[in-house]
């Protein structure tokens, strides 16, 4: 089945309910269910947190290397040193997030104003 | 980090029941603390994301609130523009979303009052995101314990309500913003993620799993795209799981 299998108004929110919402909350429904059961610090939860932070270390890698919109009007070395040089900046800085941000951000302008004709 | 010390001051009124809800109304104020203007900055980067995919208004009024997580968001939303399978989208958007479940696991236990019930904590459990989830773990202490969950119910409540409409907004304006601005917006999301992601990091191999995934994920997107990230999650995640063991091993011998 596909987002746009059937022509139908209420399709689309089935499969978002199938395809984002119930995958999501039903691992919160398993941690108030397990609470107390199941050692944080277990060898296997540290496994499956390496694996969602690798999963979304993607979804961030999308965004850098094949954007859509506008952000694709702007060179991908451009967007690569934002992301970069916004995370160093992060880190150089106390590991603060509004430092990440409003350093790619400045990053990313400033390539605009140099190198977009 | 620093939050202003009135929200310590003692509950407005001391009405029996369960809770006390007038802390729901000090969890509502946290809508302009640091964290949450991040936060509201990665969704406005959604928005104009949403639009841009395709998806149509109502659709993404709907996803905000009741997946509210944006790990899960932005997969789901990937999927659909990839034309993947429902099923894979799923198993990409469940990966994305396992962390829900320590962090319910931590969190539970810290809001719980006496006479909780269980469907309770399940109701409230849809709330557990990052943002909402760290702040209300470190202010827990301060807040008494019928005033726990209002509290926590109360911030992350306001934080979907605002969310939505500021991605609403980005998305229906987003055309006739400037290409730069729309650019910049969209760049939001990713720089928040990522520094998001490593501040919730408690060991080595996770800070690994997120620049593996990073150098990984193009890759595996470039030949897979429907699965890509799916891909990159897995390989990047054991190979940081793999390596944190050995050196973790080294270490003591």
């Amino acid at each position: 089945m596909y987002y746009n299998s059937f022509d139908t108004w209420w399709w689309p929110f089935l499969f978002i309910f199938l395809a984002g919402i119930l995958p999501t909350s039903i691992w919160r429904w398993a941690g108030v269910l397990l609470v107390g059961n199941v050692d944080e610090e277990s060898q296997i939860l540290v496994l499956i947190r390496c694996v969602a932070t690798s999963l979304v270390a993607a979804v961030i890698a999308q965004f850098v290397f094949f954007p859509s919109g506008p952000l694709a009007d702007i060179p991908l070395w451009v967007r690569l040193g934002a992301a970069l040089g916004g995370f160093a900046a992060f880190l150089f800085w106390g590991r603060q997030m509004i430092v990440g941000i409003l350093a790619g951000e400045a990053i990313l302008l400033l390539g605009y104003v140099l190198f977009v004709p | 980090m620093q939050y202003p010390n009135e929200n310590a001051a003692p509950p407005l009124n001391t009405a029996s029941g369960v809770y006390d809800w007038s802390w729901a109304l000090r969890g509502m104020r946290n809508l302009f603390s640091l964290p949450a203007l991040v936060l509201l900055s990665a969704f406005i980067g959604f928005g104009g994301l949403a639009r841009n995919a395709g998806l149509p208004l109502w659709e993404m009024i709907f996803l905000i609130p009741t997946i509210w997580a944006l790990p899960s968001h932005l997969v789901l939303l990937a999927g659909i523009v990839s034309g993947a399978p429902l099923i894979t989208i799923a198993l990409g958007v469940t990966l994305a979303a396992i962390r829900m479940m320590p962090m319910t696991m931590a969190l539970m236990p810290e809001i719980r009052a006496p006479g909780t019930k269980q469907w309770h904590l399940l109701l409230t459990s849809n709330f557990v995101a990052v943002t909402a989830w760290v702040h209300t773990l470190q202010r827990a202490k301060d807040i008494p314990r019928r005033g726990r969950l209002p509290y926590f119910v109360g911030f992350a409540g306001t934080m979907a309500t605002a969310t939505t409409i500021a991605a609403t907004l980005v998305y229906q304006l987003a055309p006739a913003l400037p290409s730069i601005v729309v650019a910049g917006l969209y760049f939001l999301t990713p720089i928040y993620f990522a520094t998001a992601t490593w501040n919730t990091a408690r060991v080595k191999s996770e800070h690994l799993a997120l620049v593996l995934g990073f150098f990984l994920g193009p890759v595996a997107i470039y030949y897979v795209p429907s699965a890509g990230i799916l891909i990159a999650g897995v390989v990047g995640g054991f190979s940081a799981y793999g390596v944190g063991r050995l050196l973790a091993k080294k270490g003591r011998g």
